[in-house]
């Protein structure tokens, strides 16, 4: 028999543990255009959850609305809750410069910064933090350690961010990342750029941090989301379809949209 | 022969004749330029001693140097550079980062694009009534006025496109750390563009440093020495000027070496200039 209780949303009750973000009725705007409609969802703390969906469904949409990065362009706005341990990030009052020291960004493309490898990483910390020389060279290199760069980079850290390989760039910048000690990590497809072997490191990194971090990907690539994430959401046109825990949603989805994209149908 | 084949033939045959008039049009273009360097070369070459250096513009019938011009238009130049790039690489800067998307940007950047291409002596008559008349005599600082206000467009293109040229996901990537805006800018966008507008700089340099039109409403001549920034100030431009329309043999002279000067000096300037972005493009 069906269980009795379920919500219109079928999201599923994943918040065993404490949610570190919860969304609410989200709606967004490219200017009169609406891009996520009536998003509900809550991301538990300290693991990994997964975006996925066709392109243009709004995950990428969804992602940068959490550090409201958006706001860099006009014409797109953002109404309704998302609560960071509990306060509204989206109030007017929120700091955009403190919010996004606590929830971080790693692109798609790798973004070092036109300046040494050191730099790169210290820049961030000097921002909001006055330490000394050797404390800054502590810090840099445990985030190299933690993004696993340090041994291919700890003789050449000032030469120029832009002179590694692609993995190596994108993992500089989750070590940039993590050297300002964020609690949120925000990954827009992040592999989606590298090679296979690059793709590896870069999964095998993500499920270390979720000790530490809460951590949100964004990914096109299915079998990466069920690798790395413990919650997945499924989104299309916009809509929060299900969300539920990623093997659920992999072995036994409850919507036919969710069974028709995972099989390959569309998308 | 079949259609095709006679196609193929009469396309050949357009594409030869196409290649050849881009070839003989490039090729005046380029003897022109050959043709000036080669006269500069072959008539400033001679004249250029250590005397040019070291004294000062001769009175008529007299050996002498071009040592006050040369200094008149350092001096100038310095000024109008120091003044005008601020200002411009500012205006850029808003245009690119802070008004990217603001209705004043379009204005902005149409106006600046009228004031790029206004003809220099028209800049030279407006400092003359702002600064000439109202002051009541010619002098250096509304010499260098004027340049700066030949700067300021040049400098104000250059890092505005420069500037657009920075990726977008860069300035995103510097806002996700946490960095403020003018951080940002300052310390990712600046650097990632700076080649260019150091270029930008450059150019206006070479610009200006050839420019008389504005500099005869202005700091007009003086053929002594005069470091006086209050007085009527002379500079390389304004003495080919007079030396190269006059009857005396010893001033064509110096108006052929002089003219060899700020060939020299542009031409190592633009080189400079390429190389710098060059450098940036191979990145």
């Amino acid at each position: 028999m069906k269980p009795m209780l379920s919500t219109d949303l079928n999201v599923a009750d994943t918040t065993v543990e404490k949610a570190k973000i919860e969304i609410k009725n989200l709606n967004f705007y490219y200017g009169q255009s609406k891009a996520l409609k009536d998003i509900n969802l809550s991301l538990p703390e300290r693991s990994v959850t997964a975006f996925i969906g066709p392109s243009g469904c709004g995950k990428s949409t969804l992602l940068r609305v959490l550090n409201r990065i958006y706001e860099l362009y006009p014409k797109q706005s953002a109404e309704g809750q998302v609560l960071l341990d509990g306060k509204n990030i989206l109030d007017r009052s929120q700091d955009l410069n403190l919010l996004r020291t606590k929830i971080g960004m790693v692109f798609q493309k790798p973004t070092p910064f036109p300046m040494s490898i050191y730099e790169n990483i210290a820049f961030g910390v000097r921002l909001y933090e006055k330490i000394s020389k050797a404390e800054m060279d502590s810090r840099v290199e445990s985030a190299l350690k933690r993004a696993a760069l340090w041994n291919e980079v700890k003789d050449k850290l000032n030469a120029s961010g832009q002179s590694l390989s692609g993995g190596q760039q994108q993992r500089l910048c989750i070590a940039r990342t993590v050297a300002v000690k964020p609690e949120v990590i925000l990954l827009d497809e992040p592999a989606s750029a590298l090679d296979p072997l690059s793709t590896a490191k870069i999964e095998e990194l993500i499920d270390e941090l979720q000790a530490d971090y809460t951590i949100v990907i964004v990914t096109h690539n299915m079998q990466q989301a069920a690798r790395v994430s413990r919650q997945t959401a499924f989104m299309y046109l916009g809509e929060l379809v299900e969300f539920d825990r990623t093997e659920k949603i992999f072995t036994s989805p409850r919507e036919k949209r969710t069974q028709d994209y995972i099989t390959g149908r569309f998308g | 022969m079949s259609t095709a084949q006679s196609l193929h033939q009469s396309r050949k045959r357009k594409n030869a004749v196409m290649m050849a008039l881009c070839v003989i049009a490039a090729g005046i273009g380029l003897a022109w330029l050959a043709l000036i360097l080669g006269a500069l070369l072959y008539k400033g070459l001679s004249g250029v001693s250590l005397a040019v250096f070291t004294q000062m513009t001769p009175p008529p019938g007299d050996a002498g140097g071009l040592l006050n011009a040369i200094y008149g238009s350092i001096v100038m130049t310095i000024i109008g550079i120091v003044v005008g790039t601020p200002i411009g690489v500012l205006a850029g800067t808003y245009m690119a980062e802070y008004g990217r998307f603001s209705k004043l940007t379009t204005v902005v950047r149409f106006i600046n694009d009228i004031l790029l291409s206004a003809p220099s002596i028209i800049v030279g008559l407006f400092v003359y009534e702002l600064m000439v008349r109202p002051m009541g005599h010619f002098s250096a600082i509304a010499g260098a006025v004027a340049l700066s206000i030949l700067v300021i467009p040049v400098v104000v293109r250059t890092t505005e496109d420069m500037l657009n040229l920075v990726p977008n996901a860069l300035r995103e990537a510097g806002t996700a750390i946490g960095a403020p805006r003018w951080v940002v800018i300052r310390s990712v966008a600046y650097r990632a563009a700076l080649s260019g507008i150091v270029t930008g700089i450059l150019l206006a340099i070479a610009r200006i440093s050839g420019e008389t039109a504005p500099l005869l409403f202005t700091a007009l001549n003086n053929q002594f020495w005069s470091s006086n920034l209050n007085a009527p100030m002379a500079s390389l431009p304004v003495t080919i000027f007079q030396f190269a329309l006059s009857p005396y043999e010893e001033w064509q002279q110096l108006a052929w070496t002089g003219a060899l000067i700020i060939t020299l000096t542009v031409l190592g300037l633009s080189i400079i200039a390429r190389s710098l972005t060059g450098r940036r493009e191979d990145r």
